[in-house]
């Protein structure tokens, strides 16, 4: 097999070693972690596959992997970052990692969002709780071409004030002029000096009502926000193909091979992460 | 006139394949279980059996595998790579079942992403299938379409002569002739018949089933639930089915030293899909039973035109709970019908 | 009439009368030597229950099953002597409530199958203290023990390590068993990882003997685990010996009844140890 089908990797199970260069708490529990390649053909292998939608699987040695977005563009390339909230083994290793240390990463799998397809519409992007890392790949791939593009909306909700993850781009985001920017927090989540909105994303969306006119929606979030967001999108007129959102599911080899993601007869690491509503509503909705 | 190898032979052959550097493995019993194992001398060889207990994709996929170890300091991790040994082999005696079956595995393993560990012993490997002559109530080949003599995965297929005193030789592939050419003066030339071979009646109609689970509405029928209600969760029809191939990764070892694994992994596990949040896409019996099934005769086919199925019927013949395919499919047949 | 014949009358009254909503018991197999738990929910079902001599299993797992008894509502199952101690250990550790279940019990002899009085687990305490006193073995199998028992402690670890090296991890002897009914179980767990999951000889020794050790004194010899075994490992060697030495130590004959407390986990406080595991 040429490189071109193998990832440039001899044993695809093998994993490129990383190092970790900055670290950042985003919420408690959420940590964001930038990497970047001790060798440099496995960066040049990055760079040559990377496209903003793809994941990899990322790992401590004596813990093991865990599948996870790559965070940052494909804009920005010359590291990845990765965002997860502390939850199992590996996270738990990977969060009390310190900068300097070695990391392993596998990748970058997947397909990918079709960028150019966006070029002169107008794009929503919603994203819920710990969703924003896949959707703000997308959002910076789109903000470092900001001309390509018509009116960019974000709307952005988690549980409380302190699970919202980014803080610092969320302001850079609310200066930008180009860029309206909805946050929300659910209803008991704000803070006393909270000046944004209170509710659910899907009723705020219906609120904040973008037009579905030359949109692409790209949705993000838990499982129950999906669904109820997918509701109150149909509700503004968008059509589910025009709506674009990631699945993530158990992983161990990112392949296609240990047979744990399939959807269906979808494999979510193979023929996603990145699927259209209308492909995901053509799923069988029990094994989701 | 054809090629014969004769029973009386095989030790003879074994010398010769040894003496070219070919390790010789084939069905043994051992320990009250049979499986393929390594053997000297022909006469460990257990030829007789309907087929072992344990199949072929062992040797290939084996239940738990060193993939490579590491070594962590603070500047740098090394690590090295367990790969096969790299010696050449010749199955002698495998069924077409279980020969099938990893043929059945090759695009899935190499779907893309090339697995170098299958691939590596699969190149290293030479498959001598004995065609079946007998058959118990669990086989199920001709149900899948194949048969006792299938050459899919063989690389010689040897047909067991009226008189048991060999087998006739039939050489399917290049690495198939190039083994037996080491044999070549041990072979003869003789108008022999072969035996009959087993008959296999067919269980339940494949296509029917195919298109009763690619129906939508299937997928949330209540039968799946009927059908597992007595399904325990363990993975024995996975594990004793050649052509499963689930796995996990494990890590064993500390912060400083250790060894990453491939290891065998099971749909019909909770854990297996099971997020660490605990939210788990297939979160019953019933909807872990359906993904085997659906997996093997809908999505496997779907994606690589073949089912992932030999019919070698060890998932019937092992359940703890007398569950397994055949049952399954005859089911949906007759809802089909 | 057969004990077959008045078990599947039984069965069908008990389901027309509404005083169950399930009867779990055995049907027919792929062959005609084997038979598969059956789950009868109407009088016509029940018309399909066999009762004979290839009953073997210990259907009383299935009880536990999630939120088959939540309902409250009463479910009829057919039980040898050791699915009756296996409802009781299930009661003793709080997995279910006996009066829940209708016991339809038989026993079983040379091939010869005899249907047991009582209805309740607590109908059958007579029967359990004649088995406790009465602990049987086959020839068979006492060759083997006798056998085992004979070796240096270095002939049995090498005979256990070529049983264990042929285990697979499937974990079929796990799940066929009632006693196993854990959520999570230990050797799933990863934070630490107690036990290897890998199936090498390491991590086979480790499962094998961590179970052995969880079934210590609740183990009820019903062989489950011994039948469902893929690789034929005699597991039932391992557990009969663990029940001999909590007799012999506690005098301990796990599922008497449904208030025994748990031997291993239970600490009495004339206990000669000052600890427990």
């Amino acid at each position: 097999m040429t490189d071109n089908t193998q990832n440039g990797r001899q044993n695809i199970y093998k994993p490129a070693i990383m190092k970790i260069v900055a670290k950042r708490d985003e919420a408690p529990g959420v940590k964001t972690l930038r990497l970047e390649f001790q060798n440099p053909a496995d960066h040049e292998q990055f760079k040559q596959r990377y496209r903003t939608g793809m994941f990899g699987l990322y790992g401590i040695y004596g813990e093991g992997e865990s599948t996870f977005c790559v965070a940052s563009p494909e804009t920005r390339n010359e590291y990845i970052e990765c965002t997860f909230r502390q939850s199992g083994r590996v996270t738990a290793a990977l969060a009390s990692a310190e900068i300097g240390d070695l990391v392993t990463y596998r990748g970058p799998y997947g397909n990918r969002f079709p960028i150019e397809d966006f070029y002169g519409k107008n794009l929503l992007f919603i994203a819920g709780g710990i969703a924003l890392p896949p959707t703000r790949s997308v959002i910076w791939s789109c903000l470092d071409q900001r001309d390509k593009f018509g009116k960019i909306t974000i709307v952005y909700g988690a549980r409380t004030v302190a699970d919202l993850v980014y803080k610092h781009e969320l302001e850079e985001w609310q200066n930008r002029s180009d860029i309206e920017l909805v946050l929300t927090v659910d209803p008991g989540g704000e803070s006393p000096d909270w000046q944004h909105r209170i509710g659910f994303v899907p009723s705020i969306l219906e609120q904040a009502a973008p037009s579905a006119e030359n949109c692409i929606a790209v949705l993000c979030g838990p499982p129950i926000m999906i669904k109820f967001t997918l509701i109150s999108l149909g509700k503004l007129g968008f059509n589910e193909e025009n709506v674009y959102t990631t699945l993530e599911n158990r992983m161990k080899c990112g392949v296609g091979k240990c047979g744990r993601c399939n959807v269906g007869s979808v494999y979510i690491c193979k023929e996603g992460p990145v699927f259209t509503a209308a492909e995901v509503s053509r799923m069988p909705a029990g094994d989701l | 006139m054809t090629k014969i190898l004769l029973r009386d032979k095989l030790d003879d052959c074994l010398t010769r394949w040894h003496a070219a550097g070919f390790d010789v493995v084939g069905p043994v019993r051992k320990n009250n279980i049979s499986q393929y194992a390594t053997v000297k001398k022909a006469g460990e060889l257990d030829l007789g059996i309907i087929l072992p207990d344990r199949t072929l994709k062992d040797l290939f996929f084996p239940q738990t595998e060193p993939m490579f170890s590491y070594r962590i300091s603070k500047q740098k991790i090394d690590t090295e790579e367990y790969l096969p040994p790299g010696r050449q082999r010749i199955i002698f005696g495998a069924r077409a079942c279980d020969a099938s079956a990893m043929a059945i595995d090759d695009p899935l393993f190499g779907w893309d992403y090339q697995d170098t560990y299958w691939f590596k012993r699969r190149n290293e490997t030479v498959i001598v299938t004995i065609a079946c002559t007998a058959a118990d109530e669990f086989c199920m080949c001709t149900s899948l379409k194949l048969a006792p003599d299938s050459t899919q995965g063989s690389d010689i297929l040897l047909r067991p002569l009226g008189d048991n005193r060999g087998w006739q030789v039939e050489e399917l592939t290049d690495r198939g002739r190039e083994a037996f050419s080491r044999i070549e003066a041990l072979l003869e030339e003789s108008p022999a018949q072969t035996a009959a071979l087993a008959d296999v009646p067919i269980k339940f109609d494949l296509d029917l089933c195919r298109e009763w689970l690619q129906n939508p509405e299937n997928f949330e029928s209540h039968f799946w639930k009927e059908i597992s209600m007595r399904c325990i969760g363990c993975g024995t029809c996975t594990f004793l089915c050649p052509t499963c191939h689930c796995f996990d990764f494990q890590d064993e070892g500390d912060t400083y030293t250790g060894i990453r694994r491939k290891n065998w992994d099971s749909c019909s596990f909770a854990l297996f899909t099971m997020h660490t949040s605990g939210r788990n896409p297939r979160s019953t019996q019933s909807a872990r039973w359906r993904q085997r099934i659906m997996h093997k005769f809908n999505y496997f086919p779907g994606k690589f035109n073949l089912n992932s199925c030999s019919g070698c019927g060890r998932c019937t013949r092992e359940c703890p709970v007398d569950m397994g395919i055949i049952e399954t499919l005859q089911e949906i047949t007759k809802l089909s019908q | 009439m057969s004990i077959q014949e008045q078990y599947r009358k039984k069965a069908a009254e008990l389901l027309s009368s509404g005083e169950v909503k399930l009867v779990i018991g055995y049907g027919s197999g792929s062959t005609p030597d084997r038979r598969r738990a059956l789950f009868a929910r109407t009088a016509d079902d029940a018309a399909l229950f066999h009762v004979d001599a290839a009953c073997d299993a210990n259907l009383s797992g299935y009880l536990v099953n999630e939120g088959l008894l939540s309902d409250k509502k009463k479910i009829g199952i057919f039980l040898k002597p050791e699915g009756i101690r296996s409802v009781n250990i299930l009661a003793a550790e709080s997995q279910l409530d006996p009066d829940q279940i209708v016991i339809l019990g038989f026993t079983e002899e040379n091939g010869t199958v005899s249907g047991l009085q009582g209805t309740q687990a607590s109908d059958f305490t007579s029967l359990m203290t004649a088995l406790k006193e009465n602990r049987t073995t086959s020839e068979k199998e006492q060759a083997l023990v006798d056998k085992i028992e004979a070796m240096t402690p270095q002939e049995r670890f090498a005979f256990w390590q070529a049983e264990f090296e042929k285990c697979i991890k499937c974990y079929a002897c796990r799940q066929v068993c009632p006693m196993c009914y854990c959520k999570r179980c230990i050797v799933d767990n990863n934070q630490p990882q107690w036990v290897h999951t890998s199936s090498h000889t390491l991590g086979n020794f480790e499962w094998n003997l961590v179970r052995a050790f969880h079934l210590s004194g609740r183990c009820v010899e019903c062989g489950g685990c011994d039948r469902a075994c893929p690789v034929n490992i005699p597991l039932r060697l391992i557990n009969r010996r663990m029940a001999n030495e909590v007799l012999d130590a506690f005098d301990h004959f796990s599922g008497m009844n449904q208030n025994q407390e748990p031997v291993l986990a239970s600490f009495k406080k004339d206990d000669p140890e000052t600890f427990i595991l």
